[in-house]
């Protein structure tokens, strides 16, 4: 590691004092295991078509499904156009060698679809997005993945899902979204939060929006925010057998479900989380172009965090070519990249595997990298096993989002009403 | 009984939110105590069960403290409410600022290492139970606002019910502690459970605002 440019001690966004490449020389890789000296470069064509192609039956298959090509061009169009943009992505991706740039169109429009298709279908189901004490009886709360930790303790110590949804059947069963989540953990590890995450691409969105950020340093310390908040509420979870989170403090309720208010128990609830997605989601993601959500808050990100030492994939820094110039540091959207983490070669436990710092690093230092393998070896093979389930999962997640979301927007464009 | 369930679940709830911090303040000092000792999982087990032994005497004297407060002072449910719902807010404002901003020496255990060489020197005493004992007597805003709600319960076996559930709230991160090097990052942990605190401060100004507006209406 070179010990050139002075550190700082906090977190701060902004323009990194990258020193001048002096690789001018180096010519870019162009095979799947070629190491480089200089950021993410582009692959043969031919190679880069092969490679996607694994993919494009999949999306094939999987948008398909069992019932082959709709009839209906309200269908059909949705269908082609996610089928489209999903494998041009993924081209682009291998073809470029840039991770994080088309990681985040996907993810962005994968949120925004959630959100326009679960208010649609809300509204269609129920007539409202406000959720009813008697639907709340019937089971009718789709389980999400923000749930889980608070539901390990009271399902081991008293075999009851503490959350008012079903165990198996109907939309976002308990039993489904926790074997998403094990596929999820066992694959990506906390790049769940980068590649799955429903939640995470809208302030992913909101944070891309300025070119600079205005708020520049943050402190360390509340980069543990969100394992006070995980450690919060697991224990009054566990104690009150109630999803505490889900009741005071999701912030993505604004945009998807909630309780009617009929009490002020519910009336400062319905305040809090609001004010939270405002904070959180939107306004300091735009002022600091950090994903302040997923990087000092979600105790579900702090909980996927310790997943990380599990996942057979983390992203490392080459300490030969690194040349301190802090600009992973400066970027890395959830917090997890500091001075301390650099000097070890690699991330804080927090890493969301989003490819930014990859994508950034001038000195093409930083690479993905499969666990028990040198880290000079085969940087692109490795980063190409990562993109795999990586985008695999995206689009299997987000590509029915999308699609929803698009016969939607048709729905509204051809017949003037989102609902049926 | 629900009712009863819930006050035993709220004071071990304060007490496991900010024991994590207490781990933080003693660890430093009964860590380098049990190595210092060096005799086995079950000799360590042993001089923790006496360190706590100490410090769950020091709380049950805070419960009837707190206890005889509340009976001389407040005699009238909707003045206790009022009173109480004053005091659960400023407490929890407190908690608050202790958990989200750096304030120090808010516990009593920061200072035992002195006081202990102190009185080690001049008396024959039982070392980890005064420590216990020290450490129990400390007013940090958790303590505080246990104190506050055990004040508020009725009759003195229910303030003692609240501190005995608090101290066990807070003990429990006190468990590993005879299989050593399991809390490494003292810093982290420290940093982590006064955030922790400073989210359970918030839960607890909500509980002061219901409390007083309740209070009030019965004025």
């Amino acid at each position: 590691m070179n010990q050139g440019t002075p550190r700082s001690d906090t977190h701060s966004a902004g323009e990194a004092t990258a020193k001048p490449r002096s690789d001018s020389g180096a010519r870019p890789a162009t095979g799947m295991g070629a190491g480089s000296d200089a950021p993410p470069s582009r692959r043969n064509l031919g190679k880069a078509i092969l490679l996607s192609l694994p993919l494009l039956l999949l999306t094939a298959m999987m948008l398909m499904g069992q019932g082959g090509l709709p009839k209906n061009s309200l269908y059909l169009i949705p269908l082609i156009v996610t089928f489209l943009f999903t494998n041009t992505l993924f081209f682009l991706m291998v073809y470029t060698g840039r991770t994080d740039r088309y990681r985040a169109v996907f993810f962005v429009t994968m949120a925004v679809g959630f959100v326009i298709t679960f208010i649609a279908n809300l509204l269609e189901a129920r007539g409202s997005m406000a959720l009813s004490a008697a639907n709340v009886v019937k089971g009718e709360t789709p389980f999400c993945h923000m749930v889980i930790p608070m539901t390990l303790i009271p399902a081991a110590l008293t075999r009851t899902i503490i959350f008012p949804g079903r165990i198996l059947g109907g939309f976002a069963d308990v039993a489904t979204m926790f074997g998403i989540w094990i596929g999820a953990t066992l694959t990506l590890g906390r790049g769940f939060c980068s590649w799955g995450c429903f939640f995470g691409g809208l302030e992913d969105g909101f944070s891309r929006i300025r070119r600079k950020p205005l708020v520049r340093k943050i402190g360390e310390k509340w980069t543990y925010l969100p394992y006070a908040v995980l450690v919060a509420i697991v224990v009054i979870a566990a104690l009150t057998l109630s999803p505490t989170y889900c009741e005071w403090l999701c912030p993505f309720k604004t945009v998807t479900e909630f309780a009617a208010v009929t009490s002020f128990k519910v009336l400062v609830q319905t305040v809090m989380f609001v004010s939270l997605f405002a904070g959180l989601v939107v306004v300091l993601p735009i002022l600091t172009k950090r994903r302040t959500q997923c990087g000092l808050f979600c105790p579900m990100g702090a909980f996927q965090s310790f997943t990380n030492k599990v996942n057979a994939f983390d992203v490392r820094i080459d300490s030969e070519k690194c040349t301190d110039c802090t600009r992973c540091v400066n970027v890395c959207p959830t917090f997890s990249m500091d001075d301390a983490s650099v000097s070890r070669g690699g991330t804080r436990i927090s890493c969301t595997k989003c490819g930014k710092c990859v994508d950034e690093c001038p000195k093409g230092a930083i690479s993905f990298h499969v666990k028990g393998t040198p880290i000079r070896s085969s940087t692109g093979k490795a980063r190409m096993l990562f993109l795999y389930p990586g985008f695999v999962f995206l689009a299997v997640f987000g590509g029915g989002m999308i699609q929803g979301a698009l016969y939607r927007i048709l729905l509204l464009a051809t017949t003037g009403h989102m609902i049926k | 009984m629900k009712q009863g369930i819930m006050y035993e679940m709220e004071a071990f709830l304060l007490g496991f939110s900010s024991g994590t911090v207490c781990l933080a303040y003693c660890a430093p000092v009964l860590v380098p105590f049990l190595l210092g000792e060096g005799q086995g999982i079950r000799r360590n087990a042993l001089l923790l069960a006496e360190f706590l032994l100490g410090r769950l005497t020091g709380y049950l004297i805070f419960a009837v403290f707190a206890w005889a407060v509340g009976l001389v002072l407040f005699p009238t449910l909707a003045w206790r409410q009022v009173i109480f719902g004053v005091a659960y807010v400023l407490l929890s404002v407190l908690l608050v600022l202790y958990g989200f901003f750096n304030l120090k020496n808010w516990c009593a255990g920061e200072r035992a290492p002195h006081f202990l060489n102190r009185l080690t020197n001049k008396w024959p005493v039982r070392l980890p139970l005064t420590l216990g004992l020290l450490t129990g007597f400390n007013l940090c805003p958790p303590f505080l606002l246990a104190l506050t709600r055990a004040a508020n319960s009725i009759g003195i076996l229910g303030s003692v019910r609240f501190f005995v559930f608090f101290f066990l709230g807070t003990a429990i991160y006190f468990l590993p502690m005879p299989f050593l090097g399991a809390f490494r990052s003292f810093r982290i942990l420290r940093t982590v459970g006064r955030l922790a605190c400073g989210i359970m401060g918030i839960y607890y100004f909500y509980l002061g605002i219901v409390m007083l507006h309740g209070g009030m209406r019965q004025l």
